[in-house]
């Protein structure tokens, strides 16, 4: 009985989330903000998912040199 | 045979210049917090690896079911079931473990070796790749913090010593350092950012010289 | 628990960077500029303050009466994320001001060791709800004081010689040295 209530509250946690995220995704950003980044030097640091990404921009930036 | 060669300085380029420590700077709060003495530093190591090992294969098996809207929070099931079970482990095999790793067992879920390779790696490749890919990442991490924690426990308090943790049975304990000559801020904060620091640039000076000796054959 | 004691020790004596080595990713990251260290600064104490709190009542009121203490870590990381996207749909929609104050450092702070282990601390310290509340906003103010004082510091560090080696993140990690050292000599106030 325990292992069904657990599965059913993360299950809910992950419903909650995946719908939070899809609907973020749908909003646009504000007019104006378009173009902003978080100005910090390793950004790519704080965040794993950006991280690899980040790292890619820098490869590209440092080939272009 | 220059592919074989380029496999081995691929090995060794794992360990010092894409080093998940000291190279790509993953994971440094446990690295800082836990180094104290090597026994953490290995059973830390052991946990991130399985974890990540494990997660690895799961998120593998897992990535053509997965919806690309929400395999995030899929991964981070994935990841925080696996660590509550490797904590529940370590707290009923090795108590003392448990006590000296204290809340970081807890902050493997966030520790972005592990959802950076699930990201990166394992969510496009299938289960053996994984598997290779998440033990060489666990065991570089584990050679880093192994390598941090000699260096403070060495000149923190002279001796270098390891015990079970299953049992607390002491293994050898060696006084390097005589009585009165260690330097016992490196088992403060102060030490563990000076040797994180000093390790880091090491691989930055490392990986500087290579990248002067590739810029000097590529001129030729 | 003396609340105003637990604020100060939050905040300042067992500060969570210096001290308790958590959330250095954003130390290390942070730019020269006061604004963006002001405004990483109060997303984190935002975030660490709400998730925390919200933490505390999800484990209270739902996991402890049915039993489920050991779901407390996938709960917590799974609330947080969702926090965090709820208030990014919610900035976007209501205030493009604060959307550029604060927005863009919100995905940065879900993988933060920082604000699981604040909620993670609450549980196990077995705070009650105003003990909660005050620890859950003076250890994110102290994070926001030591990024403002290392961007500073950092800002003065621009344009001088150091060894190249050490460029970048190393020699931020000799400046925390030094900070931890100042700020430990606070440890025997409580």
């Amino acid at each position: 009985m325990q292992v069904v209530f657990a599965i059913l509250i993360a299950g809910a946690l992950v419903g909650l989330n995946a719908f939070l995220y899809i609907r973020n995704r749908q909003t646009p950003v504000p007019e104006g903000c378009e173009n902003i980044k978080p100005d910090c030097a390793a950004c790519g640091i704080g965040d794993c998912a950006l991280r690899s990404k980040f790292l890619e921009m820098k490869e590209e930036e440092n080939g272009d040199h | 045979m220059s592919e074989k060669k380029e496999n081995k300085g691929g090995l060794l380029n794992r360990l010092l210049i894409e080093n998940p420590v000291f190279g790509l700077y993953l994971g440094i709060c446990s690295s800082l917090a836990i180094t104290t003495n090597i026994n953490n530093a290995i059973g830390m190591g052991i946990a991130v690896t399985v974890v990540l090992t494990l997660s690895n294969i799961l998120v593998s098996a897992v990535r053509n079911y997965t919806p690309d809207d929400i395999h995030i929070p899929v991964y981070i099931v994935i990841i925080a079931t696996l660590v509550t079970i490797v904590g529940m482990l370590i707290q009923a095999y090795t108590p003392s473990l448990y006590s000296a790793l204290g809340a970081f067992i807890d902050l493997i879920v966030v520790n972005c070796i592990i959802l950076g390779r699930a990201e990166a790696f394992a969510s496009m490749n299938p289960i053996g790749p994984s598997v290779a890919d998440g033990v060489s990442m666990g065991i570089s991490y584990t050679l880093s913090i192994m390598a941090m924690s000699f260096i403070r426990q060495i000149l923190g308090t002279g001796i270098l010593s390891m015990s079970n943790p299953f049992t607390n049975a002491e293994i050898f304990s060696l006084r390097l350092i005589p009585e009165g000559f260690e330097l016992p801020f490196f088992k403060e904060q102060f030490g563990a950012f000076i040797t994180f620091a000093c390790l880091a640039a090491a691989c930055a000076a490392h990986k500087n010289h290579l990248e002067g000796a590739s810029k000097k054959k590529g001129s030729k | 628990m003396n609340l105003f004691t637990l604020f100060i020790s939050g905040m300042l004596i067992n500060n969570i960077i210096l001290s308790k080595f958590i959330g250095m990713c954003p130390f290390m990251g942070v730019s020269t500029k006061m604004e963006s260290a002001v405004g990483m600064g109060l997303a984190v104490i935002f975030v660490v303050f709400c998730a925390s709190v919200l933490s505390w009542g999800l484990y209270y009121g739902v996991l402890v009466p049915l039993h489920l203490e050991y779901m407390k870590l996938i709960c917590f990381i799974l609330l947080i994320a969702a926090f965090v996207q709820f208030v990014e749909l919610f900035i976007k929609k209501n205030s493009p001001t604060l959307y550029k104050q604060l927005g863009i450092y919100l995905p940065l702070i879900t993988t933060n060791c920082a604000v699981l282990y604040v909620a993670l601390d609450n549980i196990t310290q077995e705070y009650n709800l105003i003990e909660t509340i005050v620890n859950s906003i003076g250890v994110p103010a102290g994070f926001m004081l030591m990024l403002c004082i290392f961007s500073t510091i950092r800002e003065r560090l621009r344009g001088n010689d150091v060894p190249k080696a050490f460029e970048g993140n190393p020699i931020a990690f000799i400046i925390a040295a030094i900070m931890a050292i100042a700020f430990s000599s606070l440890s025997g106030l409580v």
